[in-house]
């Protein structure tokens, strides 16, 4: 029992080691890119987490948050020339802003609200990504984006962008982590078990509730701000509606109540896309099967998480904990 | 004046579709209180599945009917094997099962149909009528006709019929209807099926005027949703008045303003209506309130 806990507490560390040390084993660089883009969608997807595993709410517009903050950050240092740190902070900014104007109507109804509202919201800003061509470039979308840079620092490698990547990954589950297993997480917390009882306790459910959302879009327009700097150009067609649906199965499958098992299917369903390249000698026919029909993989990869493991990979871990526990006390 | 006339004409031939969507959510919401995502993709089987028996050599009302009567099926299955195994009812599993429901069924409709648009002819054939000056298409007779039949079916099934009787029980409170005998989860599976049903029937009565393709069920969806929250979800009355005047909305400001805007209309409804008034136009004392 000692060693399983030692274990759980050691776990986090080892994995970040990992994670840190992978760039300097894997030197393929389109590998290292995918990686990369596995840190961009992790990222998204801690902030959905403590939505949906937590706040108990769905969100159906995350890549229009990604596209927002990709698309202030390509504006402001492409057209306006800032620095990449302003253009970073600035996509932050407007996603709150973005988060807020969704959150405040319809999250202060009971029920479910929010996952219509913010569909609607992600069809809105796919048309606007389209037409708005005088601030996002239209159908060609923004090209030349500079590499993020810190200072005179211009991080261009594709390692130094991988650590950028998961350097913030980690800063965004750290935050997280403390959030949800505080205050504010104990609050989410009783809200996911029962509004009415929360409430009872002196919890402010809205305000609980639209705090957790801006956050999460706060995270996903900063991912969407690295998304920019990693790859050099965005164009609409990449926040569209899929790819929220995409968040959202990972968030789903990666479970209620845990931020590992979360980071654990973003990882996981990112790589499912590349997974030729992960896996040299795969066939081509196999791997153009794979990619026609992976939105309907993770549309029934929730249908079957939400049926028959409603807590995702996270609970599947936790319970096996659980059975541990219960054998020492007999 | 006809310009008026004519925006409005097309205002009111949208919004019978936005109506009969909106009712479909309304259906299942009132059974489960969950919203159904899949709600768009069964406007969109209608539309489908309509064009395709047609193309297989169908008549035109018998592939219609076909399509309708498949969509209700699929609805009705779906159910069965995804909303049903969810034991304890809890609406966000229902949501998020539907929204996995959506997808696959848009993919499963790429697959099996590709895609492509596809065109429909119209019900009838022949030329406009001319009603002061403003011009009223054969297909746009066509669908207020079929709405005001469905409405009608769909108002004597819910207030005349025993059947009827049992889902409004199970929509008012679930327990009670069980503890006088009402199998609540066959009135489930059939608010699904009717619900597909709607959808399937806007789908298919649309069609020869605006062609269809696999992905246009998540669009009409949100459309059908800011219908029904303009009415007051939950309230069938409310949902074919907020299809309507949606509808009219758009066309107004399509017509006057700019028609780049028309499918931004739906969406700042939607918001407006949950900011300033959540219980919808016709909504009492607003029961879903905080």
């Amino acid at each position: 029992m000692t060693s399983s806990r030692t274990w759980r507490y050691a776990a986090p560390f080892v994995i970040a080691v990992i994670v840190a040390i992978l760039p300097l084993v894997v030197t393929d660089r389109f590998l290292l890119k995918v990686f990369t883009f596995a840190g961009v969608n992790a990222l998204v997807v801690v902030g959905l987490s403590l939505l949906f595993g937590y706040a108990g709410q769905v969100s159906l517009g995350h890549a229009a948050f990604v596209g927002i903050g990709a698309y202030a950050a390509a504006y402001c240092t492409v057209q306006l020339h800032w620095p990449w740190i302003l253009g970073f902070v600035a996509a932050g900014a407007v996603s709150a802003l973005g988060g807020l104007v969704l959150a405040v109507p319809s999250l202060r109804l009971k029920g479910y609200y929010l996952a219509v509202a913010t569909l609607g919201f992600g069809e809105l800003m796919a048309l606007s990504f389209k037409e708005a061509e005088p601030v996002t470039g239209g159908v060609d979308g923004f090209t030349g984006i500079p590499y993020p840079a810190l200072g005179p620092f211009e991080l261009r490698t594709a390692s130094s962008l991988y650590w950028l990547v998961w350097g913030i990954v980690g800063v965004a589950l750290l935050i997280a982590w403390n959030t949800s297993s505080l205050r504010p997480g104990r609050a989410m917390r009783a809200l996911h078990g029962s509004e009415l009882g929360a409430q009872a306790s002196g919890v402010d459910v809205v305000g609980v509730k639209v705090r957790t959302f801006v956050m999460s879009a706060v995270i996903a327009g900063l991912a969407g701000a690295l998304y920019a700097g990693v790859v050099g150009f965005v164009s609409p067609s990449v926040f569209t509606l899929s790819a929220s649906v995409t968040f959202m199965a990972m968030a789903v499958i990666g479970g209620t109540g845990s931020l590992a098992g979360p980071l654990l299917a973003a990882v996981l369903l990112t790589l499912l896309q590349y997974f030729d390249a992960l896996i040299p000698g795969i066939p081509r026919s196999t791997s153009q099967a794979l990619q026609e029909y992976r939105e309907d993989i993770y549309a029934l990869a929730i249908i079957l998480v939400v049926i028959f493991a409603p807590r995702g990979l996270g609970g599947l871990w936790r319970r096996r904990d659980r059975g541990g526990g219960e054998e020492v006390r007999q | 004046m006809s310009e008026l006339l004519q925006f409005l004409i097309a205002g009111l031939k949208n919004g019978c579709i936005y109506a009969l969507v909106a009712l479909g959510f309304t259906v299942v919401f009132a059974a489960t209180r969950a919203i159904n995502f899949a709600q768009g993709e069964f406007f969109m089987l209608g539309g489908m599945l309509g064009v395709a028996f047609w193309q297989l050599g169908l008549p035109l009302p018998l592939a219609a009917v076909a399509a309708v009567a498949a969509t209700a099926a699929i609805g009705a299955l779906f159910e069965l094997l995804a909303v049903r195994p969810i034991k304890d009812g809890d609406p966000l599993r229902i949501i998020i099962v539907t929204i996995g429901g959506a997808v696959l069924l848009r993919q499963l409709t790429l697959h099996f149909l590709g895609p492509d648009e596809r065109p429909l002819d119209a019900f009838s054939a022949g030329a406009s009528f001319k009603v002061w000056g403003a011009a009223i298409e054969r297909q746009t007779v066509w669908i207020w006709a079929v709405t005001v039949v469905s409405v009608a079916v769909l108002a004597i099934l819910y207030r005349r019929t025993a059947f009827g009787k049992a889902m409004r029980a199970t929509a008012i409170r679930r327990d009670a209807a069980r503890l006088v005998g009402v199998n609540v989860s066959l009135m489930v599976t059939a608010s699904f099926a009717i619900a597909a049903g709607l959808g399937a029937v806007a789908g298919i009565t649309v069609t020869p005027l605006t062609q269809t393709v696999f992905s246009v069920g998540a669009g009409m969806g949100v459309k059908g949703f800011a219908a029904a929250v303009l009415g007051g979800l939950g309230d069938p009355v409310g949902a074919v008045c907020g299809g309507l005047l949606l509808g009219l909305l758009e066309a107004l400001v399509a017509g006057y303003i700019d028609p780049v805007y028309k499918d931004a209309v739906a969406m700042v409804v939607l918001l407006l209506v949950l900011f300033v008034r959540p219980q919808g136009i016709l909504g009492g004392s607003g029961r879903e309130k905080l």
